[in-house]
C-alpha cells in the first residue's frame, strides 16, 4: 500500500534564548501513513507534534531525516498542491469576507476563475458556514473560524489533509461536525493527519496512532493492537443491597443511602454481585464495563517516560 | 525546486548570492558615476524661508526667542558661505528680524554690526542695525558706543561721532572713557574752543592723577595746535610778502602779522626751524 | 499569478490601515501649511509652496513605506496567517515579491493623491500645470520603491519597532552621505581610507533621487543623471530584495 507520509529519523534543534542555547525537539522521529487511514498524533504539550507537523509543510527546516509524501519530496510543489492544512488557533486576514478570504486562497491555488465560484460555495456548504459567506473574519466566532480553516485545507481537494488540533476549544456539537467531516473525508479517500489532546475523539475515529514524548515516538500502529480488550473492571450502579453485604466483592466508590456505585474489579464477583441484588429485590440501574482507553494507555506510557 | 550539491548548499542558494553580489557592484560602480555628474546648486536658497517682520509674533505660538536664536545660527552659517552672492542684501531684515523676535538679545545686533562693517564694508548699515539695537534697548548704552567707534574708524565723520558719544552718555552706565573720547572727538572735528572747554571740565573733575594728566597733555596738545596754526599762518603770510622764511618768530611780530608769539601751557616756547618754516611744539604732548 | 493575487491582497490590506490616512492627512495639512508659510517669509511665494510641498510628499512617503513596509512581513509570522499561505503550493520567493509590490502599488497611489492635491495648489496660484514637479514627484517614488524594499528586509527577522529605526538610520544616512565624502577627504592614504571609500560607495545615496531643488528654482538639470540615478535605484532595489529573499529562504517558522 502507497505510503500518504514516510518521515525517517527527523531531527530538529532550536537555538533559543540570549545565549543561544541549542534546544533537541525532534529526536530522531520515524513514522508511516497509510494512504486513505485517518492516523492520530498524540503526544503532551511540549512533545514536538506541532514541530513534526511543520516539518512536513516545510515551514521549518529539518537538520536531519527524510519526508516523503506520497512518494515525493515533502517541499516538492506537486506534493505541496495535494496537501492541505488548517494549524492551531487558526488566525486569518480578518478583513476579508469568507467569500474573499476563499477566492485569494484559490487564487494561489491556480483554480481557474470560472470553477473557484462553485467549489467555494460547496465549501462553505460542506463545513456549514454558507449562511456567513459575507460576512468578515473578524466577526467569527471560535468554532467558525475552526470551519472556515478547514474549508481553506480543502481547496484543492487535497490527498492529503494536516490538521493540528483540530478540535480543540469547540463544544461537544461542533466536534461532533468535525468528527463528522472527517469521517466524511476518510470516505472520500483522503488520508486524514492528525494531532490531538482529546482521546476520546482520536478513539473514535482514528485507525493508526503514534504516541509521541519529549521529541521520540515511544509507541506507534493500529489502535486496536495498542489497547488490550481487556476489561479492567464493572462499575455497577445498583440499589436494595446494604453496604455490608458487598463488601469483599468491590470497591464501594459512592453511595445515597440505599443506592450505590461499585467498582467491581475480578469477573466471577459480577455474577456475584447481579445474583445478590436479585435475591434482595433490589435494582441494577447500569453496568458498564470499563476496557482500556486510550487515555489509560497514554497516560501510562507517559508516565514510564 | 532545489537541487542539492555535493556540498549541501542548494543551487538556487548559490545562484542568488551570486546575483547579489552582481547587484552590488552595478550599484557602487553607478555611485560612482552619478557622483561625477554637476548637479547645480544654488548656495544660500534657504534664504527664501526669512520669516517678514509683521505677521511674525502672532505666529511663533510663544517660541520667540527660541526662533530668535534659530534664525541666528542660521544667520551665521548663511553669512559664513561666501559663495552666496549679493547676500548682504537682507542683513539688515535678518538682524532686524531677530530683534523682534527677542528684543534683548545682545550679540545678534553686535554680530550683525560686525558682519556690516567689516564683511559689507558699510559702516552705514552697521550703525543702522546698532541704532535699531537701541530703539529696542534704550537702557543699552554699548550700541551707540559701538557705532561711534565705527563711524570714527571707517568714516572719520566727526561729527556724527559726536553725536552718538553724546548719546552714549544719556544712557546710565557708560564707561568712564567716553568722555574723553568725545572731547577727542571734538577735537578731531576742529572745534577748538569746544574741545577745550570740554578737556577742562574733564580735568576739573577728574578722579585720579592719571586722568588728570591725560587732560592736561590734551589741553596742552589742543592749545598747541590753535597755536602753531596761527604761527604757521603767519609765516606763511610773511613769506608770500618777503620770500623767504623769517630768522626767528619774532620777526613776526616787528613784521606786524601777529601780536605776540604764543608760548605752550607750560609757558615755554615754541621750536621754530628757519629753513624750513615749521613750527613744533617743545614737548611731546603725551611724554609730559 | 500568484504573485499579483498576494499582491493585491496586501494592497487591500494596507489600505485599510489606519496609518495611511494619518500620515495623508498631515502631509496635506504640510502642504496647505506651505500656503501660510508663504505669507510669512520674504521668499518667492510659490517657490516656498512648492518646496514645502515637495518634502512633505517626500517626508511623508518615507514615513508610510517605512511604518506599513515593517510590518509587512512582521504581521504575517506574528499573527500565524503566514503558515496556511506558506503551506500552500507557493514558492517563497512569490510571496516576498507580492508583499513588496502590494506596497508599492498602495504607495504609488497615495502619491497619486498628494500629488494631484499639490498640483492644484501650486494651479491656484500660477494658473498653470507645472508638469515639471511631477519628474521629482517620480524620482520620490522610485527612492521609496527602494525604501520600501528596506523596510521588508528588516520585516523578515526583527519586530517592527527595531525594523523602523533601522530602515529610517538607512533614509537619514542616504540623503547625508556627502558628510562621508568630506570626512575621507581628511583621512590620510592607506588602509582606513580604502576601507572608508568602500563604504562610502556602499552606502545608499538618497540625493541621487532628490530634484527638488533643480526643479523649484528651475535650475538645469544634466540629462544623464536621469538615467543613472533610475538605473542606480533599480539595481540597489534589486540588492536588498535578494538579500530579503536569502534571509527568508532559510527562515524557520516555529
Amino acid at each position: 500500500m502507497a505510503l500518504a507520509i514516510n518521515i525517517e529519523n527527523l531531527h530538529k534543534s532550536f537555538s533559543l534564548g540570549f545565549m543561544l542555547k541549542k534546544k533537541k525537539i525532534l529526536k530522531g522521529i520515524s513514522l508511516e501513513v497509510n494512504e486513505g487511514e485517518i492516523f492520530g498524533y498524540l503526544g503532551p504539550n511540549g512533545a514536538g507534534k506541532t514541530t513534526t507537523i511543520k516539518c512536513i509543510l516545510g515551514l521549518i527546516f529539518p537538520e536531519q531525516g527524510k519526508i516523503e509524501l506520497f512518494g515525493q519530496s515533502h517541499l516538492s510543489l506537486p506534493a505541496k498542491a495535494r496537501t492541505g492544512f488548517l494549524p492551531e488557533n487558526p488566525y486569518f486576514y480578518d478583513h476579508l469576507t469568507a467569500n474573499e478570504f476563499l477566492t485569494f486562497y484559490s487564487q494561489l491555488f491556480s483554480i481557474k476563475k470560472n470553477e473557484r465560484e462553485e467549489k467555494i460555495k460547496d465549501l462553505l456548504q460542506t463545513v456549514g458556514l454558507q449562511q456567513s459567506a459575507g460576512l468578515q473574519l473578524r466577526k467569527f466566532s471560535r468554532g467558525m473560524l475552526q470551519r472556515i480553516g478547514l474549508a481553506q485545507a480543502l481547496l484543492n481537494e487535497p490527498s492529503l489533509v494536516l490538521l493540528d488540533e483540530p478540535l480543540g476549544g469547540l463544544d461537544p456539537l461542533g466536534r461532533k461536525e468535525i468528527r463528522d467531516i472527517i469521517v466524511r473525508l476518510k470516505e472520500e479517500g483522503k488520508t486524514v493527519f492528525l494531532s490531538s489532546h482529546i482521546l476520546q475523539d482520536i478513539e473514535m475515529i482514528c485507525d493508526r496512532v503514534a504516541i509521541i514524548v519529549n521529541g521520540e515516538i515511544i509507541n506507534q500502529g493500529a489502535l486496536q493492537d495498542l489497547i488490550s480488550e481487556k476489561i479492567l473492571f464493572t462499575e455497577i450502579d445498583l440499589s436494595g443491597v446494604e453496604e455490608k453485604e458487598l463488601e469483599g466483592l468491590g470497591e464501594f466508590l459512592s453511595g445515597h443511602g440505599e443506592r450505590g456505585l461499585l467498582k467491581v474489579f475480578k469477573e466471577e464477583n459480577v455474577e456475584k454481585v447481579l445474583e445478590l441484588v436479585q435475591s434482595r429485590k433490589g435494582k441494577i440501574h447500569s453496568l458498564i464495563p470499563r476496557t482500556e482507553t486510550l487515555e489509560d494507555l497514554f497516560v501510562g506510557m507517559v508516565k514510564q517516560k | 525546486m532545489r537541487m542539492r550539491l555535493k556540498n549541501g548548499k542548494s543551487f538556487s542558494t548559490v545562484f542568488l548570492v551570486l546575483f547579489l553580489l552582481l547587484t552590488c557592484s552595478v550599484f557602487m560602480n553607478l555611485k560612482i558615476i552619478t557622483d561625477r555628474v554637476l548637479r547645480k546648486k544654488i548656495p544660500g536658497s534657504s534664504i527664501i524661508y526669512l520669516p517678514k517682520g509683521k505677521y511674525l509674533k502672532y505666529a511663533t505660538f510663544g517660541y520667540s526667542s527660541f526662533l530668535a536664536d534659530l534664525i541666528y545660527i542660521w544667520a551665521i552659517q548663511y553669512y559664513s558661505d561666501y559663495t552666496i552672492p549679493d547676500s548682504y542684501l537682507y542683513l539688515y531684515d535678518i538682524f532686524e528680524i531677530i530683534a523682534e523676535l527677542d528684543p534683548h538679545y545682545f550679540d545678534p545686533v553686535d554680530m550683525g554690526a560686525f558682519i556690516a562693517a567689516y564683511e559689507a564694508q558699510n559702516p552705514n548699515l552697521a550703525v543702522k542695525i546698532l541704532d535699531m539695537g537701541l530703539e529696542k534697548n534704550p537702557k543699552e548704552w554699548f550700541f551707540p558706543y559701538q557705532a561711534a567707534h565705527y563711524i570714527q574708524f571707517m568714516q572719520k565723520d566727526y561729527e556724527r561721532v559726536q553725536e552718538y558719544y553724546k548719546k552714549t552718555m544719556s544712557i546710565e552706565g557708560y564707561p568712564p572713557i567716553v568722555p574723553r573720547l568725545y572731547a577727542n572727538a571734538v577735537f578731531k572735528a576742529m572745534d577748538y574752543e569746544r574741545a577745550l572747554e570740554e578737556w577742562l571740565e574733564i580735568y576739573n573733575t577728574a578722579e585720579d592723577e592719571r586722568i588728570k594728566q591725560v587732560a592736561s597733555n590734551h589741553l596742552y596738545n589742543i592749545k598747541a595746535t590753535v597755536d602753531i596754526e596761527n604761527l604757521q599762518e603767519a609765516i606763511a603770510k610773511f613769506k608770500e610778502k618777503y620770500d623767504r622764511y623769517p630768522a626767528d618768530l619774532s620777526r613776526l611780530v616787528s613784521a606786524g602779522f601777529l601780536d605776540s608769539i604764543p608760548k605752550d601751557i607750560d609757558d615755554k616756547e615754541y621750536l621754530y626751524d628757519s629753513q624750513t618754516g615749521e613750527v613744533k611744539p617743545a614737548t611731546i604732548p603725551w611724554k609730559r | 499569478m500568484k504573485i499579483r493575487a498576494i499582491a493585491f491582497n496586501t494592497l487591500k490590506e494596507a489600505i485599510r490601515d489606519r496609518i495611511l490616512y494619518l500620515l495623508l492627512f498631515f502631509a496635506l495639512i504640510c502642504i496647505a501649511f506651505s500656503r501660510l508659510l508663504a505669507l510669512l517669509t520674504i521668499g518667492d511665494r510659490v517657490k516656498i509652496i512648492k518646496d514645502v510641498g515637495l518634502t512633505s510628499i517626500s517626508l511623508f512617503g518615507a514615513l508610510m513605506a517605512i511604518l506599513i513596509g515593517t510590518g509587512l512581513v512582521y504581521k504575517e509570522i506574528d499573527k500565524k496567517t503566514i503558515y496556511t499561505l506558506l503551506s500552500k503550493p507557493i514558492q517563497r520567493y512569490q510571496f516576498l515579491l507580492g508583499k513588496f509590490l502590494g506596497l508599492v502599488l498602495t504607495l504609488f497611489i497615495m502619491l497619486l493623491l498628494m500629488s494631484i492635491i499639490f498640483l492644484a495648489l501650486i494651479f491656484f496660484h500660477t494658473f498653470t500645470v507645472e508638469w515639471q514637479m511631477l519628474i521629482a514627484i517620480l524620482y520620490v517614488f522610485l527612492e521609496l520603491c527602494l525604501i520600501t524594499s528596506v523596510a521588508l528586509l528588516f520585516s523578515c527577522f526583527s519586530t517592527p519597532i527595531l525594523s523602523s529605526i533601522f530602515t529610517l538610520s538607512f533614509y537619514l544616512i542616504g540623503h547625508t552621505a556627502w558628510g562621508l565624502e568630506t570626512l575621507i577627504k581628511k583621512i590620510k592614504p592607506g588602509f582606513g581610507k580604502v576601507l572608508a571609500q568602500g563604504l562610502y560607495h556602499f552606502l545608499p545615496d538618497l540625493e541621487n533621487f532628490n530634484f527638488k531643488t533643480e526643479i523649484v528654482h528651475s535650475l538645469p538639470i544634466p540629462p544623464s543623471i536621469y538615467l543613472y540615478s533610475t538605473l542606480y535605484g533599480v539595481f540597489y532595489t534589486l540588492f536588498v530584495l535578494t538579500l530579503a529573499l536569502l534571509i527568508f529562504r532559510k527562515r524557520d517558522f516555529i
